[in-house]
């Protein structure tokens, strides 16, 4: 993809855009972040997992290309950020150069499961030391065990001995810890505690509660969450766009509806609109106050 | 199927979202219960609804033109286009606005036109609806001068987007099978129009 094999020279500057959805971030009213499914398959089957990822995912992989153009359009909306996840982005080979590039139009934080980076690989990583680049790795639990039940065997080894490698190439780490219990429990100490011996500050560390779609909806696991109680981030997969990063949900192999804006992804503008119209129209939800993000 | 589940006869080649999983664009569409399986299918691709919908109302509803008139164009080109589902629910449209069922078997193409219309306007009228409906390519200039000759032209202006948006829902019913609901079937038995 020549497209993105090399640097732009273009570099951020702060976005003049005007118009609806320019005023509606400016004012608050909607968020900045634009989060992107890159694709749905992982190398992990986490058993809260909200679409069902797994090594035998379909795919429904959006394009560089597509990555790009949202990135680029989502500027000159007025969008402030981006955020990327899946499945696992980074078993997409071309993706670092690809979120490089994205990260010359906004600021770009990239959810990886933090297991990819092994031997060699952690070079290729390095590449994403970039002032407007955050990787967000998982990490649930300070005890391996407890952690490795929800996200498979060894994640926990594989995280605590990527992080401080890829802090010490100048990556950007956030570490995102997924809970069922309360969100400021003591018993989440000793996991602050490693996540600061790890490199990464407090500030970077985000505690966030399950929420019960997907394969945590047929396990019962975690909150119950109205779309008002969902960040309603503009979301683009494969699939069409999505109020929120918490749309494009699998449930038994078929994906959840409910939150869908349009399957037009591109021009941004549709799905854009169509988020905002939905937002002013949409009654209060009944708890806007659960901490999910 | 539990209370308030739309209950169909028959199967459909698509999904018909339910008011559960009907897309946050598409609730308004589901506020006053089952907005039947056109929108229940529609609905997976939300942002065609309001642009479909609205032309649909427009083409179909009420308009400068009569009711009866557009449910000639309705019936008539549904019949020719094969289309069970849009027969089956514009029988029924067609009894609630008067039709007798001499009239709807005669848009059915189960009697001869003339059985069920004596008038020379009407029949001059579903002339021009067969023309567009019932053939391709171009339409003989005496099937338009016959229709002229008793209807302004805007009447036929509006009959010929009726006709027209009805064949897309012919189509978009038939390849999808979409089924007919319960209640109307029961209804058409009734009258013996099944
Ligand atoms: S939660 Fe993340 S890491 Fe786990 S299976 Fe799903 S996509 Fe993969």
């Amino acid at each position: 993809m020549t497209m993105v094999a090399s640097r732009p020279a273009a570099v951020t500057v702060p976005s003049a855009a005007s118009g609806p959805i320019a005023e509606a971030v400016a004012s608050g009213e909607l968020p900045g972040r634009v989060w992107i499914y890159s694709n749905y398959h992982c190398n992990l089957a986490c058993s809260y997992c909200l679409t069902e990822s797994s090594p035998r995912s379909e795919r429904r992989q959006l394009t560089a290309e597509q990555m790009l153009a949202v990135a680029e359009q989502a500027r000159s909306l007025g969008f402030t950020a981006l955020g990327v996840t899946g499945g696992e982005p980074l078993l997409l080979p071309w993706l670092p150069e690809t979120v490089l590039a994205m990260a010359h139009q906004l600021p770009v934080v990239l959810l990886t499961n933090g297991t990819l980076f092994a031997g060699d690989r952690i070079k290729r990583a390095a590449m994403l030391a970039d002032p407007n680049i955050a990787l967000q790795i998982s990490l649930d639990s300070h005890l391996p065990d407890l952690n490795d039940m929800a996200r498979g065997p060894d994640n926990f080894a594989n995280v605590v001995s990527a992080v401080p490698r890829l802090v010490a190439s100048g990556v950007r780490v956030r570490i995102a810890t997924t809970t069922a219990g309360p969100l400021d429990s003591p018993l989440l100490d000793p996991l602050r505690d490693l996540v600061r011996s790890l490199g990464v500050c407090d500030e970077d560390h985000v505690i966030r509660p399950i929420v019960r779609r997907g394969r945590a909806d047929e396990r019962e696991l975690g909150v119950l969450a109205a779309a008002r109680d969902i960040p309603s981030e503009l979301t683009i997969a494969a699939d069409g766009a999505f109020w929120g990063s918490f749309g494009p949900t699998v449930r038994s192999g078929r994906l959840d509806t409910d939150l869908l804006l349009t399957r037009t992804i591109l021009p941004l503008s549709v799905p854009a609109n169509a988020l905002l119209a939905t937002m002013r129209g949409l009654p209060e939800g009944a708890d806007a106050s659960l901490g999910i993000r | 199927m539990g209370p308030g589940q739309p209950e169909y006869v028959g199967m459909t080649r698509v999904q018909l979202l339910d008011a559960g999983r009907a897309p946050i664009t598409a609730q308004q569409y589901y506020a006053e219960g089952d907005p039947g399986p056109i929108v229940a299918a529609l609905a997976s691709v939300p942002e065609l609804l309001g642009p479909t919908l609205g032309f649909v109302a427009a083409a179909l509803g009420r308009g400068s033109t009569s009711v009866r008139l557009k449910e000639f164009a309705i019936l008539r080109t549904s019949a020719l286009q094969g289309c069970q589902f849009c027969i089956h629910a514009h029988t029924s449209v067609s009894l609630d606005i008067g039709l007798s069922p001499e009239e709807i078997r005669a848009l059915r193409g189960e009697v001869p036109l003339e059985d069920g219309f004596p008038s020379e306007s009407e029949r001059a009228l579903i002339g021009w609806i067969d023309a567009l409906a019932g053939a391709t390519g171009p339409i003989p200039d005496d099937v338009w001068v016959e229709a002229r000759r008793h209807w302004p032209e805007h009447v036929l202006v509006e009959l010929t987007v009726t006709v027209g948006a009805t064949m897309f829902l012919n189509r978009f019913a038939t390849g999808f099978e979409l089924p007919t609901a319960d209640h109307v079937m029961a209804r058409l038995d009734a009258a013996g129009l099944a």
